[in-house]
């Protein structure tokens, strides 16, 4: 009985922190359901205006276009990052030497730079290589990345050499022992990745929006944007939109959420 | 084994193709604008632009080329929706890294932010000189705003006469009328909303916490600036400034004007009822008639002026936007689009009127009757007419390349001042800071 009543305290306050997590998600939900001015009143309850939000949503934005986009970027991103980085992070702790250990310190340092540093020479970058206004230039500068590297070289560290060199005895090739032994091993730690990967490439907003001049390949968070931007705002179609664009991210983090928490603490290791 | 030299080979083959599918989308040459408009007569060919709203701005632009079109069926104007804050980004960055063939044929650009672009952007920008355009037919006022050493550089567009608009459902209770507010000083409306919040329990104001707006709208109505004309900072000793700056902490303090944390929380506060109303560019409009149960309740007038102050007036802007024509542009075509419908089509400003509630500058707009029809939510009153009465009192505002730096300056420190630091002190601070920024 006391057991009980001295975890009312710490259950008490779980409760309040879930609240207090939820509640933004919930209002977004319910708001997506009403009329602006139901949403600046601070509504709680669901509407009927769902429809007609989405109805306006449709009507102004090409919500469908920014969709695709925004899933191709992220999934294109998701994939060629895995590929890059792992293949990065399993050679720097496999084939270790001083060399790789100084460039791995480096890699760490560019960590640092904050993205506005680095906007304008890469934007000229790619506008020499012609490459202004297309999807290949938004994927681009996100597929390797040192946090990505570093999680894998982590990663890494747990991983048996011991396997590695009777591979090698049994005539195996490098390639093959990272593609038959390494990857099915370390598979929570790609779903990490893919998960942290997918987040930031589907929310990912300032680099698109310099360097997609024209909105041919527009993205959903720059759609939000546009929304946001006029004199009168439509809340409800607004958290409509906020809705939709976090749908995916959502989807792919419930899926992969297990493998999410091991590749996370394994990383730690 | 088989199996996962499959599922290895799948997951590198996977995103290269995907890589070279994304790929395809560049090897299409993105449309060059301006520049290459096919054959060289003006008025046929395709411009592109840059504007960030789609029921105002956007609206407008799409319908003067339907304007422009029926005397040059070839013409096309392609709009690129892009919000004012990326506009900024985009054409810094394309200063910057010096691409500015990127850029559209014409962009909208707040007023506020002009001269600042032009000083330190000179290359984005292609002038007015060779353009028929008449400027002496907009308010001097609102013109200045995109003139930089005496050359045009921007065509203006929106009104931001700066109005006050009141709920007279409120007033009435209170025992008054909105003829009570016109013409008025600061001092009589502190006066006048102490007896509505004490009668009503309804505040007259509402505002951002740490905004200069209120603050700059009445600087201006006294037609003083943070900037002397050389560019130098003028925030200390700066009487309007200083007279500003106490009426604006006086209505806090009062409840005159409640503060809130966010522009949402502003716009909430006009539609929920919970004040009797706002101060701001005539563009807040808008959002006040999205509520349409308090249709009939609200009316306009123009602004209290500062007390005792030499050239106070009652007349002030925020906000306003101009039509740049870009350094890239067909600028003979963009030139010749822009004059014969913003500077020149009373049918155009007779069409976006109604729908989108865009105020015409252009002053020959203004004798249309379309701007003196009553606006039944506003109790019947000409809002649009009242509106460009107003407009041509408004002082000049002197912008300068330094302006957000300087309002934001201010606005630090009138959250200081508000929270009991010595007025002299904080705008010394404030001076500083400036002055430091333009090092």
């Amino acid at each position: 009985m006391t057991r009980t009543l001295r975890r009312v305290p710490g259950y008490l306050f779980l409760t309040v922190a879930a609240i207090l997590s939820v509640f933004p998600l919930y209002f977004m939900v319910v708001s997506a359901t009403n009329t602006s001015q139901d949403v600046l009143d601070s509504r709680l309850l669901p509407g009927s205006h769902l429809i007609e939000n989405f109805n306006t949503l449709v009507g102004s934005q090409d919500v469908g276009s920014a969709m695709s986009h925004s899933a191709v970027n992220a999934i294109a991103t998701t994939a060629l990052a895995l590929v890059v980085c792992s293949i990065a992070g399993y050679g720097f702790e496999v084939f270790h030497s001083r060399g790789k250990d100084t460039m791995m310190s480096i890699l760490l340092l560019a960590m640092m730079i904050p993205f506005a540093a680095t906007m304008i020479p890469l934007f000229q970058l790619f506008a020499e290589l012609d490459m202004v206004n297309s999807t290949f230039a938004v994927i681009l500068p996100a597929i390797s990345t040192p946090f990505l590297i570093l999680l894998f070289r982590q990663a890494s560290r747990s991983f048996p050499h011991e396997i590695i060199e009777a591979a090698r005895i049994d005539g195996l090739g490098e390639l093959s022992i990272f593609g038959r032994i390494y990857l099915p091993t370390m598979r929570s730690t790609y779903a990490a990745a893919a998960v942290i990967t997918f987040m930031t490439a589907w929310n990912n907003f300032l680099w698109p929006k310099v360097i997609l001049v024209n909105n041919d390949y527009q993205t959903m968070p720059m759609l939000i944007s546009n929304i946001r931007a006029g004199y009168v705002t439509d809340y409800g179609m607004l958290m409509l939109a906020v809705l939709l664009a976090s749908l995916p991210a959502v989807v792919v983090f419930l899926l992969l959420q297990r493998s999410f928490a091991n590749g996370i603490t394994g990383a730690i290791k | 084994m088989k199996k996962l030299t499959k599922l290895a080979s799948l997951a590198l083959a996977l995103p290269l193709t995907i890589a070279l599918a994304a790929c395809s989308g560049s090897s299409t040459p993105s449309a060059q604008p301006g520049g290459s408009a096919s054959g060289g007569t003006t008025g046929s060919g395709k411009l592109t632009a840059w504007a960030w709203d789609p029921a105002f701005n956007i609206f407008a632009l799409n319908e003067a080329a339907k304007v422009y079109q029926q005397d040059h069926p070839d013409f096309e104007i392609e709009v690129v929706e892009t919000p004012w804050d990326d506009l900024q980004t985009k054409l810094t960055t394309l200063a910057q890294s010096g691409q500015t063939d990127e850029l559209p044929d014409i962009f909208l650009m707040q007023n506020n932010a002009f001269q600042k672009n032009v000083i330190n952007y000179p290359d984005l920008f292609t002038d007015y000189s060779a353009s028929p355009v008449d400027f002496s037919q907009f308010p001097q006022g609102v013109v200045d705003y995109s003139v930089v050493d005496g050359v045009n550089y921007g065509l203006p567009f929106d009104n931001g006469t700066a109005i006050t608009a009141l709920r007279t459902d409120v007033l009435e209770k209170a025992g008054y009328t909105v003829d009570d507010f016109t013409d008025i000083t600061w001092s009589d409306f502190l006066a006048k909303g102490k007896d509505v919040l004490a009668k009503t329990g309804q505040p007259l104001l509402s505002g951002q916490a740490g905004s200069s707006d209120l603050i700059m709208m009445m600087l201006q109505s006294a037609g003083a600036s943070l900037f002397d004309a050389e560019g130098k900072p003028t925030i200390t000793n700066n009487e309007a400034l200083m007279k500003s700056i106490d009426v604006y902490a006086q209505l806090v303090k009062a409840g005159v004007l409640t503060e809130v944390n966010s522009w949402d929380e502003y716009i909430g506060t006009l539609v929920n009822s919970s004040v009797a109303g706002t101060i701001n560019g005539v563009w807040i409009l808008g959002s006040i008639q999205t509520a349409e149960d308090q249709s009939g309740k609200w009316q306009i007038t123009n602004l209290p002026k500062l007390d005792g102050l030499s050239g106070a007036t009652n007349y002030s802007a925020n906000g306003g936007s101009s039509w740049a024509i870009s350094s890239n542009a067909n600028a003979e075509l963009a030139a010749d689009f822009l004059n014969s419908t913003f500077a020149g089509s009373t049918d155009f400003y007779d069409t976006i009127l109604p729908s989108s509630g865009a105020i015409a500058n252009w002053s020959p707009a203004g004798k249309s009757p379309v701007y003196s029809e009553p606006q039944e939510f506003f109790g019947g009153q000409a809002v649009f007419a009242q509106v460009l009465e107003y407009a041509p009192n408004v002082p000049s505002n002197n912008t300068g390349a330094y302006y957000y730096e300087g309002r934001d300056a201010v606005s630090a420190a009138i959250t200081k001042i508000l929270n009991g630091t010595d007025p002299a002190t904080a705008l010394d601070e404030a001076q500083k800071t400036v002055e430091f920024a333009m090092q």
